[in-house]
């Protein structure tokens, strides 16, 4: 259905991405101490990481949390109070941002333009030429299905639509680098498909894509690495093994035990914890694997086990873990 | 990349439908309305019909003089006394097309006439009294032709003192035609730059647009943009306008010049253009929903309805008093007042000079304080931001 869209070149407009300047090193965006206040609020409070060419990076956090306002400091639409980003080691000028991928969080597209003269004239705000820009445009709406529409006004679109070709636009200058903002919020099924395709080729062709999000099994099943953002800071930063790692391994043990039948015993387990999950059923949280055949020693001499599987946390669980470990904390 | 933003500018305005529908329309309606209004306007004065019966024939010679020196139309023609039938008396009824009947003798001609037209009485009489005094003159070996010219020459020359109070209609009316267009055109250049700013940020649009290029570009090539704009629609109006004025004879009649017309509409246009347009396209970003527009258009209107005012009415009733005079050297006021001024001839080269001088130091200066305010403002959504707010931001 969709040709590959790494494949696509446009002359005048090639990408510099797989090695730097840095001595043949590879390209990366670095967000560096990222600090910003609006008024008593403080929106970002030291926030960094890299991404390097090539890697989808989950930005993912609560509402609020910092994310759209890193992701506009990216793009020079907002001054940090304090803190850099840097491509290739150097600061962000206006050449470099005009070879970024931008979606905004709150969409923006001429409400009464239609679609391909709009994608046309921002490629051409992104310096490619008229013939350029009108090749990227017809490339790109195909890809993403919109090619029929590029007659209509933006307006007349669906809003899944609209999210499409709000994706072209960020994809039409052949970017360096791609920042969006909740790209997949408020699309149907196949239009996410086609969306992870799409940004999945973009790094493999050597781009660093930042996307945020809230479908956090979406980030788990796309992103090479993910940064959980909260009140500003960033929390959390690996890739989703990494992040498993550092949280309690989990298990999950049924069978006839009694209600209650590890109370007594909890004592003698250091470092294990063990809840009910559902009716004959319980959560297990070991620290290490031999403390844990050591419950289940202690439930096969109370009743008869039919299940000790473990349980391999989602982001959703990590991404709870972290928030509610930070509220307790504070 | 200005340019490029321009072009966008001019052509979603210039080959929006609305816009080429009322286009249309304007033109049509100016040229359609000249050409109607032609035959009326040119339908010629008949000459009157003046019957010149027996005994009076003498005085043919001195009517036709007197009617060329009053510079009217009348024809003297000469009839017998058959024509008249009996001897003429208040029953007289007069021919179809003709005004009066002159009958002799000519030193004490009788005048008939049905309406009191004064203009024939004043030839009739006149006439008389100038054969008499030639026939006088001639019987006391008088040279005639001297005794006119001596006449003709003993006319006092006349000074008006004070206010004339005399009104020019026809400068009025070519001063109109310029202050008018000028607002129609500048309120409606500013209008269409303050939506366009508003709905770059209601659409959220400028977001992308200003990862790619900086407000100042951004502000700079919608006022280059909308001004091509501007001028195509002043065209529109101006060029029918001028067809019109030309077809109907207009300067002639009311005593204008198309010349200066367009020269002071070009100068302050563009004056007008980079004082009004460009100092609210950057107060526009204050706003971020159109709905909210009303709050910085309101200002903008009284700023251009305030000068345009006082250019018809201060300006026809004391062209060159202090308030006049002060007034147009204040930015704001200056685009209508010294086009209004120009028209009734009473501003000086030198006072001119100065309000294009002032005007040349202001536009930087607005121009300064648009393009901070736009900056700080244009990327906060939400309520309306306080311009000292966005300045200090910008």
């Amino acid at each position: 259905m969709m040709a590959h869209p790494a494949g696509r070149r446009y002359s005048g407009c090639a990408r510099s991405v797989e090695t730097g300047r840095n001595g043949g090193a590879v390209s990366a965006l670095e967000i560096d101490s990222l600090t910003k206040s609006y008024g008593e609020v403080r929106a970002l409070d030291g926030v960094s990481f890299t991404v390097p060419a090539g890697e989808i990076f989950g930005f993912v956090g609560s509402n609020g949390a910092g994310k759209t306002t890193t992701m506009r400091i990216i793009l020079g639409v907002l001054n940090a109070d304090a803190g850099a980003v840097r491509w290739n080691g150097d600061s962000i000028d206006l050449k470099v941002r005009r070879r970024i991928g931008y979606m905004p969080e709150e969409r923006g597209l001429y409400p009464r333009m239609k679609v391909g003269e709009q994608l046309t004239y921002l490629a051409r705000l992104h310096g490619l030429s008229a013939t350029e820009a009108h090749r990227a445009t017809e490339h790109w709406t195909e890809v993403l299905g919109v090619d029929h529409r590029r007659g209509d006004e933006v307006e007349k679109l669906s809003l899944g639509n609209q999210q499409r070709v709000q994706l072209a636009s960020a994809l039409v200058h052949e970017p360096d680098i791609l920042v969006l903002d909740e790209p997949f919020s408020g699309l149907d099924p196949v239009a996410v498909r086609v969306m992870s395709e799409v940004l999945r080729g973009q790094a493999d062709a050597g781009v660093p894509v930042i996307f945020s999000s809230h479908q956090l099994e979406l980030v788990e099943r796309m992103c090479d690495r993910v940064g959980i953002v909260k009140d500003g800071r960033l929390v959390a930063l690996g890739s989703i093994d990494e992040l498993r790692a550092t949280e309690q391994r989990q298990w999950r043990l049924s069978g006839t035990m009694p209600a209650g039948w590890a109370d007594g015993r909890i004592a003698q387990w250091p470092g294990v914890t063990v809840e009910p999950d559902g009716p004959g059923a319980w959560l297990v949280k070991a620290e290490r694997d031999d403390a844990a055949q050591a419950v289940v020693a202690s439930a096969l001499s109370v009743g008869v086990v039919s299940e000790f599987t473990p349980v391999r946390p989602s982001l959703t669980d990590l991404f709870e873990g972290v928030v509610n470990e930070q509220e307790v904390a504070a | 990349m200005m340019w490029l933003i321009a072009q966008r500018e001019f052509r979603t305005r210039t080959f929006a439908k609305a816009n080429l529908i009322v286009s249309a329309i304007t033109i049509v309606l100016v040229i359609g309305g000249a050409l109607i209004a032609k035959p009326f306007l040119s339908e010629e004065e008949d000459a009157k019909l003046v019957e010149v019966g027996p005994g009076a024939e003498t005085l043919i010679p001195y009517l036709e003089a007197e009617a060329q020196a009053r510079n009217a139309l009348v024809v003297f023609e000469p009839v017998n006394a058959t024509d008249l039938g009996e001897t003429p008396d208040e029953d007289l009824e007069l021919p179809d097309g003709t005004t009066a009947i002159l009958v002799g003798p000519a030193a004490q001609p009788v005048l008939y006439l049905e309406d009191a037209d004064e203009e024939v009485m004043s030839i009739a009489s006149d006439a008389s009294r100038d054969m008499v005094l030639d026939r006088a003159l001639t019987d006391l070996g008088g040279d005639t032709a001297e005794v006119s010219e001596a006449i003709a020459q003993a006319v006092p020359s006349i000074t008006i003192v004070g206010d004339s109070g005399e009104f020019d209609s026809g400068q009025f009316f070519a001063g109109m035609v310029v202050i008018l267009l000028l607002f129609f055109v500048l309120i409606q250049s500013a209008s269409v730059i303050m939506m366009g700013v508003v709905e770059e940020k209601s659409s959220r649009v400028v977001e992308i647009l200003l990862a790619t290029v900086k407000p100042a570009t951004l502000l700079g090539g919608k006022v280059l943009g909308v001004g091509l704009y501007s001028l195509v629609q002043a065209a529109t109006m101006l060029i029918p306008l001028l067809f019109a004025g030309w077809y109907l004879d207009l300067f002639t009649t009311l005593d204008m010049e198309a010349g200066p017309l367009v020269a002071n509409f070009v100068i302050w246009f563009l004056l007008g253009f980079a004082i009004y347009t460009v100092f609210f396209g950057g107060i526009a970003a204050l706003v971020s929903r159109q709905e909210d527009i009303g709050a910085v258009t309101t200002p903008m209107m009284f700023l251009m309805m305030v000068p345009l005012y006082l250019s018809i009415y201060l300006v026809p009733n004391n062209p060159d008093g202090v308030a006049t005079t002060v007034l147009t050297q204040v930015p704001f006021f200056a685009p209508f007042l010294v086009p209004m001024r120009a028209a009734f001839g009473t501003i000086s080269t030198g006072e001119t000079v100065l309000a294009i001088g002032i005007c040349l130091v202001t536009i930087p200066i607005l121009t300064w304080i648009a393009g901070k305010v736009y900056a700080g403002a244009v990327l906060n959504t939400g309520g309306r931001m306080k311009f000292r707010e966005a300045f200090a931001r910008g």
